[in-house]
């Protein structure tokens, strides 16, 4: 497959799913430019992680679909192209830092490269721990394995679902300055994020909140139309008017 | 579908189980103690064999010494008779020692024909003819021992025979059940080999796969170019391998070091061992989606591997269950196994001997993988 299909790199259309009586996601469309990162907001149970899913194609849609790099999902081909941070750890534990962000590597095609591995592991500021066994990391330090699994194989599209929960400021702070640069190299972001002082590194914004996008822009935007000094204001403003038409 | 992505999950199922060192001890020496317990039961010598001497014999003149007659069915009946207390002696006629045979009040009966001292004497040596109840093994052997030692006795009590060669004693044995040279060791082995790797893959499997899913690997694993084929492939390959090693060590210590018989071909053995692994696996992966935790997988053990010991035909024959049972007792993986590895051990039978009995579970493999790569895709997210 061509990477380089189609001018977005993520389109939601009009996507519902329930989960029995649960209508996680009532009609949500949004489309993601490639080369930018887009924040997912919103309260836990707005059916941020649903809508990632979705959008990597892990559960079908009750109805409407989606695109990923141009193409409908699922399509195990996208895959090798995109990474995916779940919100839990979501590890080997028995295994080491290594053989974990191995595994994954080469499940997305590359075939076995330390260099790309060493680098990942680097990336996240654990080399000194690459021989550790999952099992024997703190929360945090398990989190940064977990966000180098996502990132080793270089994806085009990344999801990172709640990416810098457990993780110390400082660390955040690299973390950010890291999905900076891979915008730069036109890898498009989605995080989901329940905590709003990350949102205003996002290029664009999506409020949600049981399964509806309330309001999209940027941090700015959004702050101007609402006419609030915090972002939480905003969504507290945007959620009162309901969804955006 | 990508060699490449199954070899990678296989490695990472192997890397797992070499990182888990209890896990991979357990594996290799609990079927030892179980096989050397079961060993040692299975072998145990009767307390009391029961046996029943039907004395017809009427005596013969002596060749030499003129004149004399000698009993020797009677001095036969008095030597085993001193012989041990775990001896239970009856003089009985035809028709009792029948019946009680029947009724499995007696293990063994031996007829001695009213011309047994004169054909004794006359052919130079004794022969003996015996009749074993034979559903307990170990009872033929206690007796064989018992009545070569009596006779020898007799004879030499009559200064027939020098006492330098071989007694000149025939036993002629006949079984009511089961065989002379095979104990009921060799007739579970088979089952029990079977058993085992069968019941160590489900376990590690279903566990394996239960963990991955709660864990959230699974999800993970599903966002990334490999399909659930492959899963279940990869899944397959790194267990078969433990699987075959298990197999080897139960296999080399049921041979050499429980001695039990075995004439067949190693490969066919392992052929059908490596089935029974492959199908451990996809019952594993099937069963471990009924389940929220290591708890609630352990309750499928019984279900899974229990029901089918007892329907595999190793402690209960097929042809004895009622009619309605018969096709589910055949519908079992573990009951072709039990009969192709026991037609392999005991008799020798050849892989196309034991076709049939493979094909099945070929068969079987290929209908459970399609049913597990399916419950992989419908149960991912925990
Ligand atoms: N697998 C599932 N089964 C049943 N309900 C689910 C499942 N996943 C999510 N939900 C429900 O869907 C809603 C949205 O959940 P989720 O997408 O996890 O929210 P968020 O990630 O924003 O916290 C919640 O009400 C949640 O209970
Ligand atoms: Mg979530």
């Amino acid at each position: 497959m061509n990477p380089m299909n189609g001018r977005c790199a993520v389109e939601v259309q009009a996507v519902h799913k329930h989960f029995g009586r649960v209508h996680a996601l009532r009609g949500l469309s949004l489309q993601i430019e490639r080369g930018t990162t887009y924040g997912l907001l919103g309260p836990n149970g707005a059916g941020k992680t649903t809508l990632i899913r979705v959008i990597m194609g892990l559960i079908a849609p009750d109805s409407g679909e989606t695109h990923v790099l141009g193409h409908r999902m699922p399509d195990k081909d996208v895959m090798a192209h995109t990474g995916y941070m779940t919100q839990r750890v979501a590890l080997y534990e028995d295994l080491t830092v290594y053989q974990n962000v191995q595994f994954f590597a080469v499940m997305a095609g590359l075939a076995h490269d330390r260099r790309a591995i060493e680098e990942a592991v680097a990336l996240v500021d654990l080399s000194a721990r690459m021989d550790s066994r999952v099992r024997e990391l703190s929360g945090g330090m398990q989190r940064r394995v977990s966000l180098a699994c996502a990132l080793v194989h270089r994806p085009q599209v990344v999801m990172l679902d709640e990416p810098t929960v457990g993780v110390d400021p400082q660390l955040r702070v690299q973390f950010w300055d890291h999905f900076r640069r891979l915008n730069q190299e036109g890898v498009t972001l989605i995080v989901s994020s329940h905590v709003m002082d990350e949102a205003e590194r996002c290029d664009r914004l999506g409020f949600i909140r049981h399964g509806v996008l309330l309001a999209e822009g940027s941090a700015a935007e959004l702050l101007q139309r609402a006419g609030t000094e915090t972002l939480e204001q905003a969504f507290l403003h945007y959620a009162e008017q309901g969804p955006a038409a | 579908m990508s060699t490449q992505r199954i070899l990678n999950l296989a490695r990472r199922v192997i890397q797992q189980l070499l990182a888990d060192r209890r896990t991979l001890a357990l594996i290799l020496l609990v079927p030892l103690v179980v096989l050397s317990v079961a060993g040692v039961l299975v072998r145990m010598e009767p307390t009391a064999v029961q046996l029943a001497v039907v004395l017809e014999d009427t005596g013969a003149a002596l060749p030499i010494g003129g004149g004399g007659t000698v009993n020797l069915g009677q001095r036969l009946t008095d030597s085993l008779s001193g012989l041990g207390e775990n001896l239970q002696l009856d003089v009985l006629d035809a028709a009792a020692a029948e019946a009680r045979l029947e009724d499995g009040d007696l293990d063994a009966i031996i007829t001695l024909p009213g011309d047994f001292s004169a054909r004794a004497l006359q052919q130079r040596e004794l022969n003996i003819s015996i009749t074993y109840e034979g559903s307990n093994p170990a009872i033929a052997r206690v007796l064989d021992t018992l009545l070569t030692r009596a006779a020898v006795q007799t004879l030499a009590s009559l200064s027939l025979v020098s006492s330098e060669s071989a007694p000149p004693v025939h036993i002629d044995a006949t079984y009511r059940y089961g065989g002379a040279e095979f104990d009921q060791l060799d007739h579970l082995a088979p089952a029990f080999i079977g058993l085992f790797v069968f019941m160590f893959v489900f376990i590690l499997t279903s566990v394996a796969f239960l963990r991955e899913r709660v864990a959230g690997t699974l999800e993970r694993l599903q966002a990334t170019p490999i399909r659930q084929i492959e899963i279940i492939i990869g899944y397959m390959l790194g267990f078969a391998l433990f699987a075959l090693a298990q197999a080897l060590i139960i296999l080399t210590f049921t041979i050499f070091g429980l001695q039990v018989h075995y004439v067949g071909s190693l490969a066919v053995v392992f052929v059908v061992e490596l089935l029974l692994a492959l199908m451990a696996v996809n019952l594993g992966v099937f069963f471990s989606t009924f389940a929220r935790n290591e708890f609630q997988v352990v309750q499928f053990i019984p279900l899974v591997v229990v029901t089918q010991v007892f329907l595999s035909g190793a402690l209960w024959a097929i042809e004895d269950m009622p009619g309605w049972l018969q096709p589910v007792a055949w519908l079992m993986p573990l009951t072709h196994a039990n009969y192709a590895l026991r037609d392999v051990m005991i008799k020798g039978s050849d892989l196309i001997a034991v076709g049939p009995y493979v094909l099945v579970l070929i068969g079987i493999t290929v209908g459970l993988v399609l049913i597990a790569a399916q419950t992989i895709k419908r149960q991912t997210l925990a």
